[in-house]
Protein backbone atom coordinates (compact mmCIF):
# COMPACT_ATOMS: atom_id res chain seq x y z
CA UNK A 1 0.00 0.00 0.00
CA UNK A 2 3.01 2.19 0.71
CA UNK A 3 5.63 2.31 -2.07
CA UNK A 4 8.64 4.15 -2.56
CA UNK A 5 11.19 4.40 -5.06
CA UNK A 6 14.58 5.90 -5.63
CA UNK A 7 14.35 8.67 -2.90
CA UNK A 8 16.67 10.78 -2.94
CA UNK A 9 17.90 13.65 -0.91
CA UNK A 10 20.65 15.95 0.03
CA UNK A 11 21.31 18.64 2.47
CA UNK A 12 23.83 21.00 1.04
CA UNK A 13 26.07 18.98 -0.45
CA UNK A 14 26.14 15.85 1.70
CA UNK A 15 23.65 13.25 0.29
CA UNK A 16 21.91 11.67 2.63
CA UNK A 17 19.42 9.67 0.90
CA UNK A 18 20.95 7.60 -2.22
CA UNK A 19 18.50 6.30 -3.58
CA UNK A 20 15.97 4.29 -1.33
CA UNK A 21 13.38 1.99 -2.01
CA UNK A 22 10.97 0.69 0.53
CA UNK A 23 7.46 -0.95 0.11
CA UNK A 24 5.11 -1.54 2.69
CA UNK A 25 1.70 -3.70 2.93
CA UNK A 26 -1.14 -2.79 4.47
CA UNK A 27 -1.52 -4.17 7.84
CA UNK A 28 2.92 -4.64 8.10
CA UNK A 29 5.02 -3.67 10.72
CA UNK A 30 8.31 -2.40 9.62
CA UNK A 31 11.35 -1.69 11.57
CA UNK A 32 13.73 0.54 10.01
CA UNK A 33 17.12 0.40 11.85
CA UNK A 34 20.73 1.21 11.46
CA UNK A 35 23.80 3.48 12.90
CA UNK A 36 23.32 6.70 13.62
CA UNK A 37 22.90 9.22 11.20
CA UNK A 38 22.23 7.23 7.74
CA UNK A 39 19.08 9.29 7.29
CA UNK A 40 16.50 6.75 8.78
CA UNK A 41 14.29 9.83 9.98
CA UNK A 42 15.04 12.19 6.96
CA UNK A 43 13.54 8.87 5.33
CA UNK A 44 10.40 8.92 7.85
CA UNK A 45 9.60 12.24 6.79
CA UNK A 46 10.01 12.31 3.26
CA UNK A 47 7.02 10.01 3.53
CA UNK A 48 5.01 13.29 4.70
CA UNK A 49 7.05 16.02 2.66
CA UNK A 50 8.65 16.98 5.93
CA UNK A 51 12.14 16.17 4.42
CA UNK A 52 11.79 17.35 0.67
CA UNK A 53 13.65 14.76 -1.83
CA UNK A 54 15.27 16.32 -4.80
CA UNK A 55 13.43 12.72 -6.82
CA UNK A 56 12.01 9.93 -5.89
CA UNK A 57 8.04 9.08 -5.97
CA UNK A 58 5.54 7.98 -3.58
CA UNK A 59 2.62 5.81 -3.99
CA UNK A 60 0.00 5.28 -1.01
CA UNK A 61 -2.66 3.29 -2.78
CA UNK A 62 -4.26 6.07 -5.27
CA UNK A 63 -2.20 8.60 -4.12
CA UNK A 64 0.85 9.09 -6.63
CA UNK A 65 3.57 12.02 -6.20
CA UNK A 66 6.67 12.54 -7.63
CA UNK A 67 9.08 14.41 -5.73
CA UNK A 68 10.54 16.66 -8.78
CA UNK A 69 7.03 17.44 -9.34
CA UNK A 70 5.03 17.49 -5.63
CA UNK A 71 1.95 19.58 -5.18
CA UNK A 72 0.09 20.63 -2.33
CA UNK A 73 -3.29 18.86 -2.31
CA UNK A 74 -1.00 15.30 -3.29
CA UNK A 75 1.18 16.61 -0.44
CA UNK A 76 -2.21 17.57 1.97
CA UNK A 77 -3.28 14.02 0.91
CA UNK A 78 -0.54 12.09 2.06
CA UNK A 79 -0.48 13.76 5.14
CA UNK A 80 -3.77 13.06 5.80
CA UNK A 81 -3.78 9.74 5.61
CA UNK A 82 -0.25 9.50 7.79
CA UNK A 83 0.23 10.31 11.34
CA UNK A 84 3.60 10.69 12.95
CA UNK A 85 5.08 10.18 16.13
CA UNK A 86 7.72 12.25 17.26
CA UNK A 87 11.44 11.30 19.07
CA UNK A 88 11.26 14.80 20.61
CA UNK A 89 7.38 14.05 21.14
CA UNK A 90 6.17 17.47 19.64
CA UNK A 91 3.20 17.75 21.62
CA UNK A 92 1.50 21.19 21.30
CA UNK A 93 3.13 22.78 24.49
CA UNK A 94 0.17 25.44 24.55
CA UNK A 95 -2.69 22.92 24.59
CA UNK A 96 -3.72 20.59 27.22
CA UNK A 97 -3.69 16.53 26.62
CA UNK A 98 -6.84 16.14 25.06
CA UNK A 99 -6.91 19.70 23.49
CA UNK A 100 -3.64 18.22 21.69
CA UNK A 101 -5.53 15.14 20.39
CA UNK A 102 -8.83 17.05 19.67
CA UNK A 103 -7.51 20.31 17.38
CA UNK A 104 -6.56 18.17 14.62
CA UNK A 105 -9.70 17.12 14.45
CA UNK A 106 -11.68 19.59 14.59
CA UNK A 107 -9.11 22.22 12.40
CA UNK A 108 -8.18 20.24 9.80
CA UNK A 109 -11.13 17.46 9.71
CA UNK A 110 -13.68 19.61 10.63
CA UNK A 111 -15.21 17.65 12.98
CA UNK A 112 -17.63 18.95 15.42
CA UNK A 113 -16.19 19.88 19.25
CA UNK A 114 -18.58 16.56 20.71
CA UNK A 115 -17.36 14.09 18.05
CA UNK A 116 -13.53 15.18 18.39
CA UNK A 117 -13.55 15.21 21.95
CA UNK A 118 -15.90 11.50 22.17
CA UNK A 119 -12.63 10.32 19.80
CA UNK A 120 -10.03 11.94 22.09
CA UNK A 121 -11.01 10.68 25.46
CA UNK A 122 -11.11 6.91 23.41
CA UNK A 123 -7.68 7.24 21.84
CA UNK A 124 -6.21 8.49 25.39
CA UNK A 125 -7.83 5.66 27.72
CA UNK A 126 -6.21 3.43 25.00
CA UNK A 127 -2.65 5.25 25.62
CA UNK A 128 -3.37 5.13 29.85
CA UNK A 129 -3.66 8.78 30.01
CA UNK A 130 -7.46 8.68 31.02
CA UNK A 131 -6.88 10.56 34.54
CA UNK A 132 -4.41 13.47 32.80
CA UNK A 133 -6.88 14.78 29.88
CA UNK A 134 -6.92 18.45 31.01
CA UNK A 135 -2.79 18.45 32.18
CA UNK A 136 -0.50 20.63 30.18
CA UNK A 137 2.98 19.49 28.59
CA UNK A 138 4.87 21.28 31.13
CA UNK A 139 3.78 18.90 33.77
CA UNK A 140 3.87 15.38 32.20
CA UNK A 141 6.67 13.63 32.17
CA UNK A 142 8.70 12.02 28.83
CA UNK A 143 6.61 8.62 28.84
CA UNK A 144 2.99 10.58 28.98
CA UNK A 145 4.02 13.37 26.50
CA UNK A 146 5.30 10.45 23.64
CA UNK A 147 1.96 8.59 24.67
CA UNK A 148 0.03 11.90 24.00
CA UNK A 149 1.76 12.06 21.01
CA UNK A 150 0.91 8.06 20.30
CA UNK A 151 -2.68 9.29 20.71
CA UNK A 152 -3.05 12.13 18.93
CA UNK A 153 -1.86 10.32 15.88
CA UNK A 154 -3.96 7.31 16.33
CA UNK A 155 -7.31 9.55 16.61
CA UNK A 156 -7.07 10.87 12.74
CA UNK A 157 -7.34 7.41 12.20
CA UNK A 158 -4.28 7.09 10.13
CA UNK A 159 -3.40 4.14 7.32
CA UNK A 160 -0.17 4.23 8.05
CA UNK A 161 1.51 5.25 11.24
CA UNK A 162 4.85 6.48 11.18
CA UNK A 163 7.14 6.37 14.54
CA UNK A 164 10.63 7.95 14.60
CA UNK A 165 12.52 6.56 17.41
CA UNK A 166 9.42 7.30 19.92
CA UNK A 167 11.54 5.83 22.94
CA UNK A 168 15.22 7.19 22.29
CA UNK A 169 14.96 10.55 24.38
CA UNK A 170 13.19 8.80 27.40
CA UNK A 171 14.57 7.99 30.67
CA UNK A 172 15.43 4.20 30.88
CA UNK A 173 12.20 3.64 33.37
CA UNK A 174 10.01 4.72 30.86
CA UNK A 175 10.35 3.33 27.93
CA UNK A 176 8.52 0.21 29.20
CA UNK A 177 4.83 1.97 29.39
CA UNK A 178 5.57 3.54 25.67
CA UNK A 179 6.75 0.52 24.04
CA UNK A 180 3.68 -1.16 25.48
CA UNK A 181 1.39 1.21 23.74
CA UNK A 182 2.97 0.62 20.11
CA UNK A 183 3.28 -3.45 20.92
CA UNK A 184 -0.38 -2.60 21.30
CA UNK A 185 -0.84 -0.47 18.21
CA UNK A 186 0.91 -2.69 16.13
CA UNK A 187 -0.99 -5.89 17.19
CA UNK A 188 -4.45 -3.59 16.13
CA UNK A 189 -3.49 -4.34 12.35
CA UNK A 190 -2.17 -1.05 11.81
CA UNK A 191 -0.25 -0.57 9.35
CA UNK A 192 3.53 0.90 11.15
CA UNK A 193 7.05 2.15 10.27
CA UNK A 194 9.21 2.14 13.08
CA UNK A 195 12.61 3.80 13.46
CA UNK A 196 13.82 2.39 16.44
CA UNK A 197 17.44 1.30 18.54
CA UNK A 198 15.16 -1.09 20.46
CA UNK A 199 16.18 -4.30 18.54
CA UNK A 200 14.31 -6.72 20.92
CA UNK A 201 11.24 -5.15 20.67
CA UNK A 202 11.45 -4.67 16.61
CA UNK A 203 12.16 -8.54 16.36
CA UNK A 204 9.51 -8.90 18.47
CA UNK A 205 6.78 -6.93 16.97
CA UNK A 206 7.83 -6.28 13.22
CA UNK A 207 7.32 -8.46 10.28
CA UNK A 208 9.67 -7.12 8.60
CA UNK A 209 13.24 -5.37 9.41
CA UNK A 210 14.76 -3.17 6.82
CA UNK A 211 18.71 -2.74 8.03
CA UNK A 212 19.52 1.54 6.54
CA UNK A 213 23.64 2.54 6.20
CA UNK A 214 24.36 5.08 4.56
CA UNK A 215 21.98 6.57 2.79
CA UNK A 216 20.40 3.08 1.37
CA UNK A 217 18.58 -0.08 2.77
CA UNK A 218 21.60 -2.11 2.91
CA UNK A 219 19.78 -5.32 3.81
CA UNK A 220 15.77 -5.92 4.77
CA UNK A 221 14.05 -9.49 5.76
CA UNK A 222 11.96 -11.29 8.09
CA UNK A 223 13.18 -10.24 12.19
CA UNK A 224 14.80 -14.25 11.65
CA UNK A 225 16.91 -13.51 8.95
CA UNK A 226 18.04 -10.33 10.06
CA UNK A 227 18.98 -10.78 13.46
CA UNK A 228 19.40 -14.44 13.57
CA UNK A 229 21.77 -14.84 10.23
CA UNK A 230 22.68 -11.65 9.12
CA UNK A 231 24.09 -11.89 5.76
CA UNK A 232 25.15 -8.07 5.47
CA UNK A 233 28.47 -7.50 7.19
CA UNK A 234 28.03 -4.37 7.88
CA UNK A 235 24.45 -5.65 9.43
CA UNK A 236 26.30 -8.05 11.66
CA UNK A 237 28.81 -5.44 12.53
CA UNK A 238 25.72 -3.29 13.54
CA UNK A 239 24.30 -5.87 15.50
CA UNK A 240 26.71 -6.66 17.49
CA UNK A 241 27.70 -3.06 18.72
CA UNK A 242 24.19 -2.57 19.23
CA UNK A 243 24.26 -6.02 21.80
CA UNK A 244 27.33 -4.59 22.86
CA UNK A 245 25.94 -1.03 23.86
CA UNK A 246 22.24 -2.95 25.57
CA UNK B 1 2.16 76.70 44.34
CA UNK B 2 1.15 73.44 45.42
CA UNK B 3 -0.38 69.91 44.19
CA UNK B 4 -3.31 71.19 44.20
CA UNK B 5 -2.83 73.70 41.75
CA UNK B 6 -0.38 71.86 39.43
CA UNK B 7 -2.12 68.24 39.59
CA UNK B 8 -5.21 69.62 37.55
CA UNK B 9 -3.48 71.05 34.88
CA UNK B 10 -1.28 67.94 34.22
CA UNK B 11 -4.52 65.77 34.37
CA UNK B 12 -5.55 67.59 31.46
CA UNK B 13 -2.86 67.02 29.57
CA UNK B 14 -3.03 63.52 30.45
CA UNK B 15 -6.12 62.74 27.80
CA UNK B 16 -3.31 63.79 25.13
CA UNK B 17 -0.08 61.82 26.42
CA UNK B 18 -2.37 58.45 26.48
CA UNK B 19 -3.57 59.20 23.28
CA UNK B 20 -0.51 59.62 21.81
CA UNK B 21 0.70 56.33 23.59
CA UNK B 22 -2.24 54.56 22.80
CA UNK B 23 -2.01 55.40 19.17
CA UNK B 24 1.72 53.97 18.86
CA UNK B 25 0.94 50.90 20.94
CA UNK B 26 -1.44 50.39 18.14
CA UNK B 27 -0.33 51.58 14.88
CA UNK B 28 3.40 50.17 16.21
CA UNK B 29 1.77 46.51 16.82
CA UNK B 30 0.38 46.34 13.38
CA UNK B 31 3.50 47.71 12.01
CA UNK B 32 5.34 45.43 13.60
CA UNK B 33 3.28 42.10 12.82
CA UNK B 34 3.79 43.16 9.35
CA UNK B 35 7.45 44.13 9.25
CA UNK B 36 8.09 40.62 11.20
CA UNK B 37 5.93 38.38 8.35
CA UNK B 38 8.08 40.22 5.92
CA UNK B 39 11.47 39.30 7.70
CA UNK B 40 10.55 35.87 8.14
CA UNK B 41 8.63 34.96 4.67
CA UNK B 42 11.45 36.45 2.25
CA UNK B 43 9.35 38.35 -0.18
CA UNK B 44 11.99 40.56 -2.71
CA UNK B 45 12.34 44.04 -2.14
CA UNK B 46 9.54 44.02 0.30
CA UNK B 47 11.71 41.84 2.79
CA UNK B 48 15.03 44.27 2.59
CA UNK B 49 12.87 47.37 3.41
CA UNK B 50 11.14 45.83 6.35
CA UNK B 51 14.51 44.97 7.58
CA UNK B 52 15.87 48.26 6.69
CA UNK B 53 12.93 49.99 8.47
CA UNK B 54 13.64 47.94 12.06
CA UNK B 55 17.22 49.15 11.75
CA UNK B 56 16.39 52.42 11.76
CA UNK B 57 13.37 52.34 14.03
CA UNK B 58 16.27 50.64 16.51
CA UNK B 59 19.19 52.34 15.85
CA UNK B 60 18.16 55.90 15.09
CA UNK B 61 17.51 58.19 18.82
CA UNK B 62 13.72 58.17 19.04
CA UNK B 63 14.25 62.06 19.63
CA UNK B 64 15.86 62.05 16.21
CA UNK B 65 12.85 59.90 14.93
CA UNK B 66 10.38 62.58 16.45
CA UNK B 67 12.17 65.15 14.20
CA UNK B 68 12.69 63.10 11.10
CA UNK B 69 8.54 62.52 11.34
CA UNK B 70 8.16 66.49 12.64
CA UNK B 71 10.14 67.85 9.54
CA UNK B 72 9.38 64.72 7.16
CA UNK B 73 5.39 64.71 7.59
CA UNK B 74 4.57 67.74 6.32
CA UNK B 75 6.99 66.79 3.29
CA UNK B 76 4.43 63.83 2.67
CA UNK B 77 1.49 66.06 3.09
CA UNK B 78 2.49 67.94 0.10
CA UNK B 79 3.11 64.97 -1.51
CA UNK B 80 -0.38 63.89 -1.14
CA UNK B 81 -1.63 67.09 -0.96
CA UNK B 82 -3.87 66.57 1.69
CA UNK B 83 -3.61 70.28 3.44
CA UNK B 84 -3.98 71.31 7.14
CA UNK B 85 -4.01 68.20 8.82
CA UNK B 86 -0.68 68.20 10.24
CA UNK B 87 0.38 68.89 13.67
CA UNK B 88 2.95 68.40 16.54
CA UNK B 89 0.29 65.53 17.77
CA UNK B 90 0.00 63.59 14.92
CA UNK B 91 3.74 63.84 14.27
CA UNK B 92 3.90 62.18 17.78
CA UNK B 93 1.76 59.70 17.10
CA UNK B 94 3.65 58.94 13.70
CA UNK B 95 7.18 59.01 15.01
CA UNK B 96 6.45 56.89 17.84
CA UNK B 97 4.53 54.20 15.79
CA UNK B 98 7.31 53.92 13.68
CA UNK B 99 9.71 53.56 16.29
CA UNK B 100 7.63 51.14 18.45
CA UNK B 101 6.77 49.11 15.50
CA UNK B 102 10.15 48.54 14.54
CA UNK B 103 11.39 47.95 18.20
CA UNK B 104 8.72 45.05 18.05
CA UNK B 105 9.57 43.50 15.77
CA UNK B 106 12.18 42.81 16.89
CA UNK B 107 10.92 41.49 20.05
CA UNK B 108 8.15 39.67 17.89
CA UNK B 109 10.87 38.02 15.12
CA UNK B 110 13.09 35.87 17.81
CA UNK B 111 10.17 34.93 19.29
CA UNK B 112 8.85 33.51 16.25
CA UNK B 113 11.83 31.59 15.73
CA UNK B 114 12.54 30.75 19.58
CA UNK B 115 9.07 27.93 18.98
CA UNK B 116 10.51 24.65 18.61
CA UNK B 117 10.79 23.77 15.16
CA UNK B 118 9.34 20.17 15.97
CA UNK B 119 6.13 21.87 16.55
CA UNK B 120 5.55 23.41 13.03
CA UNK B 121 6.91 19.68 12.06
CA UNK B 122 3.62 18.18 14.19
CA UNK B 123 0.82 20.29 12.74
CA UNK B 124 2.25 20.01 9.31
CA UNK B 125 2.49 16.16 9.49
CA UNK B 126 -1.05 16.21 10.73
CA UNK B 127 -2.19 18.67 7.85
CA UNK B 128 -2.17 22.09 9.39
CA UNK B 129 -2.57 25.08 6.88
CA UNK B 130 -0.01 27.94 7.65
CA UNK B 131 -2.84 29.83 9.09
CA UNK B 132 -4.04 27.37 11.11
CA UNK B 133 -0.60 26.18 12.16
CA UNK B 134 -0.38 30.04 12.67
CA UNK B 135 -2.99 30.94 14.46
CA UNK B 136 -3.37 27.75 16.33
CA UNK B 137 -0.03 26.50 17.55
CA UNK B 138 2.97 28.80 16.52
CA UNK B 139 1.08 31.58 17.39
CA UNK B 140 0.14 31.22 20.97
CA UNK B 141 3.85 29.69 22.24
CA UNK B 142 5.47 32.73 20.13
CA UNK B 143 3.18 35.13 21.87
CA UNK B 144 3.63 33.48 25.38
CA UNK B 145 7.94 33.62 24.50
CA UNK B 146 7.51 37.38 23.60
CA UNK B 147 5.31 38.96 26.36
CA UNK B 148 8.36 39.52 28.38
CA UNK B 149 10.13 41.52 25.70
CA UNK B 150 6.71 42.78 24.70
CA UNK B 151 6.59 44.28 28.71
CA UNK B 152 9.91 46.11 27.68
CA UNK B 153 8.92 47.43 24.54
CA UNK B 154 5.75 49.10 26.42
CA UNK B 155 7.74 50.83 29.10
CA UNK B 156 10.37 52.19 26.73
CA UNK B 157 7.12 53.31 24.81
CA UNK B 158 6.22 55.19 27.46
CA UNK B 159 8.93 56.72 28.37
CA UNK B 160 9.80 58.07 25.07
CA UNK B 161 5.96 59.83 24.99
CA UNK B 162 8.16 61.88 27.13
CA UNK B 163 9.97 63.29 24.45
CA UNK B 164 7.54 64.11 22.04
CA UNK B 165 7.50 68.33 24.02
CA UNK B 166 11.33 68.42 21.80
CA UNK B 167 8.78 68.80 18.81
CA UNK B 168 6.02 71.08 20.44
CA UNK B 169 2.96 68.41 21.59
CA UNK B 170 1.50 69.25 25.19
CA UNK B 171 1.47 66.37 26.74
CA UNK B 172 2.66 66.28 30.68
CA UNK B 173 6.30 66.98 30.65
CA UNK B 174 5.36 70.05 28.26
CA UNK B 175 2.52 71.34 30.24
CA UNK B 176 4.58 70.97 33.53
CA UNK B 177 7.26 73.01 31.53
CA UNK B 178 5.33 75.65 31.11
CA UNK B 179 3.49 75.55 34.31
CA UNK B 180 7.32 75.89 36.11
CA UNK B 181 7.83 79.11 33.81
CA UNK B 182 4.82 80.56 35.23
CA UNK B 183 6.22 80.15 38.39
CA UNK B 184 9.69 81.86 37.34
CA UNK B 185 11.45 78.27 37.40
CA UNK B 186 10.50 78.02 40.69
CA UNK B 187 9.52 74.08 42.67
CA UNK B 188 11.43 72.15 39.91
CA UNK B 189 11.98 69.46 42.17
CA UNK B 190 8.26 68.75 43.54
CA UNK B 191 7.11 69.33 39.54
CA UNK B 192 9.79 66.42 38.29
CA UNK B 193 9.13 64.14 41.43
CA UNK B 194 5.05 64.39 40.73
CA UNK B 195 6.30 63.70 37.00
CA UNK B 196 8.15 60.89 37.47
CA UNK B 197 5.56 59.18 40.29
CA UNK B 198 3.08 59.64 36.74
CA UNK B 199 5.40 57.87 34.46
CA UNK B 200 5.68 55.10 37.15
CA UNK B 201 2.46 54.65 37.46
CA UNK B 202 1.56 53.82 33.56
CA UNK B 203 4.36 51.66 33.67
CA UNK B 204 3.27 50.02 36.61
CA UNK B 205 -0.33 49.40 34.92
CA UNK B 206 0.91 48.02 31.74
CA UNK B 207 3.71 45.79 33.60
CA UNK B 208 0.82 44.26 35.46
CA UNK B 209 -1.62 43.89 32.43
CA UNK B 210 1.32 41.95 30.58
CA UNK B 211 2.36 40.21 33.96
CA UNK B 212 -1.69 38.80 33.55
CA UNK B 213 -1.37 37.63 30.62
CA UNK B 214 1.79 35.69 30.78
CA UNK B 215 0.46 34.48 34.07
CA UNK B 216 -2.77 33.13 32.14
CA UNK B 217 -1.14 31.15 29.25
CA UNK B 218 -1.18 27.92 29.48
CA UNK B 219 2.32 27.20 29.33
CA UNK B 220 2.87 29.45 32.40
CA UNK B 221 2.29 26.10 34.23
CA UNK B 222 5.92 24.97 35.46
CA UNK B 223 7.06 22.23 37.63
CA UNK B 224 6.10 23.61 40.45
CA UNK B 225 2.89 24.70 39.93
CA UNK B 226 2.04 21.31 38.98
CA UNK B 227 -0.44 20.95 42.16
CA UNK B 228 -2.61 24.07 41.62
CA UNK B 229 -2.66 23.95 37.48
CA UNK B 230 -5.62 21.37 37.59
CA UNK B 231 -7.55 23.82 38.82
CA UNK B 232 -6.84 26.20 36.44
CA UNK B 233 -7.24 24.69 33.25
CA UNK B 234 -10.55 25.20 32.23
CA UNK B 235 -9.68 29.04 31.89
N1 LIG C 1 17.71 19.87 8.43
C1 LIG C 1 18.93 19.34 8.22
N2 LIG C 1 19.91 20.09 7.66
C2 LIG C 1 21.13 19.57 7.43
N3 LIG C 1 21.47 18.31 7.73
C3 LIG C 1 20.56 17.51 8.27
C4 LIG C 1 19.24 17.99 8.56
N4 LIG C 1 18.54 16.98 9.11
C5 LIG C 1 19.38 15.93 9.17
N5 LIG C 1 20.59 16.24 8.68
C6 LIG C 1 21.72 15.32 8.54
O1 LIG C 1 21.28 14.22 7.81
C7 LIG C 1 21.88 13.03 8.30
C8 LIG C 1 20.82 12.01 8.56
O2 LIG C 1 20.02 12.43 9.61
P1 LIG C 1 18.86 11.55 10.22
O3 LIG C 1 18.29 12.30 11.36
O4 LIG C 1 17.92 11.17 9.14
O5 LIG C 1 19.63 10.26 10.72
P2 LIG C 1 19.09 9.06 11.58
O6 LIG C 1 19.39 7.84 10.81
O7 LIG C 1 17.68 9.29 11.97
O8 LIG C 1 20.02 9.10 12.84
P3 LIG C 1 19.68 8.84 14.38
O9 LIG C 1 19.67 7.37 14.58
O10 LIG C 1 20.80 9.49 15.11
O11 LIG C 1 18.36 9.49 14.66
C9 LIG C 1 22.66 13.41 9.54
O12 LIG C 1 24.02 13.44 9.19
C10 LIG C 1 22.18 14.79 9.88
O13 LIG C 1 23.23 15.54 10.40
MG1 LIG D 1 16.68 9.78 13.77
Amino acid sequence: MLELRDIRLSYGNSQILKGVNLSVSRGDVVSIIGPSGTGKTTLLKCINYLARPSSGTIALDQIRMDYRRADKPTVQAIRLRTAMVFQQFNVFKNMSVIQNVMDPLIVVQRKSKEEARQIAVQELERVGLSDKLDMYPSQLSGGQLQRTGIARALAVRPDVMLFDEPTSSLDPELVGEVLKVINDVAASGMTSLLVTHEMQFAKKISNRIVFMDQGVVAAEGSPDEVFDTPSNPRLAQFLKSEVAFQ
Amino acid sequence: MNLSEMLPELILALPLTLAIMFVALIAGFFLAVLATTFRIRRVPVISQLADLYVSYARSVPVVLQLFVAFYGLPVLVALFEISDFFSPNVAAMLGLSLYHGGYLSEVMRPAYLAVDRGQHDAADSLGYGFRQKIFRVVGPQAVHIALPGYGNALIYLIHNVALVMYIGAADVMATAHLVMQRHYNQYQFETYLLLAVIYSLLCLVAWLIVRFFERRSPMYASAERQVKMPLMANV
